[in-house]
Order: C-alpha cells, then structure tokens, then sequence
C-alpha cells in the first residue's frame, strides 16, 4: 500500500514542483523584460547574475527558456497522475535534462560571475528536486514490481 | 487493472488544466509585465527631457543604505580615497544630460582635487533610446584595464552627440580607442571578456540597490544630490558644506588646482 501510494504521489508531487517552477521562472522573464530590480534579500548578486552575459540565449532570456521547461514538465507529470504512464518516461529525460542544465547554471553563477541569484537558485533547486523525484519514481518501482508491471508499464 | 483502465480512460480533464495554468502562467506574466510598466520607472534625464523639474520632482532614495552592494571594486575613481567628503555619480553615456553634467563634474574635480573623492558608477539605463549605453560602458571598462578609462570617458561624453546614433558607432569608438593610444586588440579581446561587463555588472547592482532610476545620479556621503543643484555652484556649495562639517579649516582652504588623480586611480 505504501510503496503503491508513494508511486502515486510522486507525479502529483512532480507537477507541484515544476509549477513553482514555472512561477519562478515567469517572474525572472518578467524582470528581464521590465529591468526591474528583484528583491535580493537572502544573498547578494542577484542583479550581477540577472544582468551577467549568460541571463540570455539569442536574446532571449534564460528564465524564458524555463519556464518553458517547467510547462513541459508540468504537463509530462500531469499527464501521468491522469494514467498516461507513457509520459513519465519523458518526463524523466526532461527532468534529467533540466537538472543537468541547472548544474551547469550553479556553476556558472559560482564560478564564472562570482555572486549568486536567490531566484535562480531556486529555479535549480526546484529542478533537481524533479529529478530526484523521477529517480525516486526508478527505485520505488522495482520494489514493486507487480505495480511496475500493472501500472508504470500499461500503455494499452 | 480495471481501476487503471478507468484512470486511463480518455479524459480531457488534464489537458484543460494544462491549458489552464499555460493561460494563468502568460497572463500572470503579462498582468505583472503591465503592472510594472504603469507603475514609476527608470526615467532618463536626457537631452530631450523638456522639464528638469519633473526630474527633480522624481521620487528617490535620500541616501545609499549602508547594505548596499559596493559596486566594481576598485571603483573608477579620482581624488582622495581617504577624502571626507565622497562624490558619487552614476550615469549612462547615452544620456544626454550626464553628457551636460560632465564639464561641471569635471571642473568640480579640477577644484576640489584631491579634497575630494570621486567615483564614477556606470548605470546604463535599460530603455530602448539607449541601446548602446550598455556596450558604451563596457567599452569604457575595457579602456580602464589599459588604464584608460578616464580618456575614453571623456571622449564618449564629449562626443556623444557623434556616435549616438551612428550605425558605426563602433568603428567612431575604434577611433577614439586609437586616439588614446589604447591596444585596440586586447580592447576589443576585454569588452568582449567578463571581467569589463562584470565592472558594469558590479555597478549597476549597486545603483539598483540604492533606488537609482535616472541619471545623472549624484551621491554626496551617501546623501542623493537633488537633480536641480548637479550645477557647479550647487554641487560646491554642497561639497562645501561637507568639508565645514568634518574640518572647517580644510573648507577655507585655497581649492586645489592640480588635475584630480584621474588618470593614476583609474581602475585596474
């Protein structure tokens, strides 16, 4: 029953993460827009990193391009709690995806710009924290593997 | 399995939520978008501003918090560092009126020497008019890695007027970067580097936390300078109050008339 609810769980735990997310990520795309100052209260540097050469892509801000990622993860993981167990499997790769991109991004702020951005960190937090949930999702199932076979694998 | 099958069951129900938080997330981004832009914003004092007392009349912070980032370090600076009265400027080279305000920081710096510290923050101002602010800031770092920041400012400001709006602003700047005798290839290698935006970066974070929205931006000890007293008689009338408060015999003092220290601190 417990390993059963735990499966269960973690999708509708996935789409919550990935939603504060997406909120996060459409305030930081906000902001680029409006080259409003964000509130920087726990650490320092926000601007530093918000303002450095790597908040954008082609012009487009990074925060656009995640909030774009968020969405996706949201639906994947939405899409599973609604028994389309097909979708996990790519929420997974985009979880890994993000969770890569994320480090990468830590990286940046801590090595590269010298200061780090309260709401990045955020954003890479809420990112790992999708990633470990879909690595969770790999070890709860092989500890049932009846529900593995019932329910993560039905795609009929 | 049945229960799955009835979970499985084609449902448009996750498909109206995922349409549902797509039109929450772009219409909360669009309301805080126009929220932001309704509400008082980053004002340029330039040129074509018709009114400088609505710019005195803006809101802003009356001193810098002592909190406050302290901005690209060593700031580009002249005069005394240990001076007790500290003249603080943020401004942005596509700014018409720090072009203006200029001369008169300069003539301040001429008098006062090293009675006085300056430092000059960038603050390129994110509005479409200045497009170029940002790189122009950038370019003027790079300048300062040579040791040359001071020349290159100087050129940029007094010549604004010429590149603005020039579609070879660049080619105008790579004259001027020869004019002051500047390595032009590792000038071009440092404003395309992080340490020269970094400089920028470090600024910009400090004007945006101290409240700064227009420019010129004048800060005497930390207190803003109203935009109606950046004249030469204002800010020396100010400047002088100071040096009274913290030593009256140096406020009666002959004003120096060496050359601020501009070219021997300019920023590493």
């Amino acid at each position: 029953m417990s390993t059963k609810t735990t499966i269960a769980k973690l999708p509708v735990a996935a789409a919550i993460v990935a939603l504060a997310g997406l909120a996060d990520s459409v305030y930081l795309t906000v902001h680029h827009y409006t080259a409003e100052p964000v509130p920087c209260s726990i650490i320092e540097g926000c601007e530093q990193v918000l303002n450095s050469q790597w908040a954008e892509f082609q012009g487009i801000p990074l925060a656009a391009f995640g909030a774009a990622a968020y969405f996706v993860a949201f639906s994947l993981a939405l899409l599973t709690v609604f028994g389309d167990r097909r979708t996990w499997r790519l929420y997974g790769v985009q979880a890994t995806i993000m969770a890569g991109f994320s480090g990468w991004l830590i990286y940046v702020q801590a090595a590269l710009i010298g200061a780090f951005c309260q709401f990045c960190l955020l954003s890479a937090i809420s990112s790992i924290i999708l990633f470990v949930i879909f690595i969770a999702s790999i070890f709860t199932r092989s500890a049932a593997p009846e529900f593995e076979s019932e329910q993560l694998l039905e795609t009929d | 399995m049945k229960n799955v099958k009835a979970i499985e069951t084609k449902s448009n129900t996750p498909m109206l939520i995922i349409v549902g938080v797509l039109l929450v997330a772009v219409l909360g981004g669009w309301w805080m978008y126009s929220s932001s832009k309704s509400a008082p914003k980053t004002n340029t004092a330039n040129a074509n501003s018709t009114s400088n007392s609505a710019a005195a009349n803006k809101p802003k912070t009356a001193s810098i918090p002592p909190g406050a980032p302290p901005g690209a370090n060593p700031p580009n600076q002249a005069g005394s560092q240990t001076a007790s009265v500290t003249l603080e400027e943020f401004a942005d080279f596509q700014c018409g009126s720090c072009a203006l305000t200029h001369p008169i920081i300069n003539e301040i710096k001429s008098t006062y020497g090293s009675r006085i510290h300056f430092i000059f923050r960038n603050y390129p101002l994110a509005i479409p008019a200045h497009d170029k602010s940002y790189e122009a800031a950038v370019a003027a770092e790079a300048a300062g890695l040579q040791g040359k920041f001071w020349d290159l400012q100087n050129l940029l400001f007094n010549n604004q007027q010429a590149w603005t709006a020039a579609p070879t602003y660049k080619t105008i700047w790579k004259d001027y970067a020869a004019k002051i005798g500047l390595d032009i290839g590792k000038w071009e290698n440092d404003m395309a580097g992080i340490q020269a935006k970094s400089r920028v970066d470090a600024d910009m974070a400090r004007g945006k936390a101290i409240g700064v929205s227009s420019t010129p931006s004048l800060y005497i000890n930390g207190n803003a300078v109203p935009f109606a007293e950046a004249t030469v008689s204002g800010l020396k009338k100010l400047i002088d109050a100071e040096l009274a408060s913290s030593n009256p015999a140096a406020a009666n003092a002959a004003p120096a008339n060496a050359a601020p220290a501009n070219a021997a601190n300019t920023a590493k």
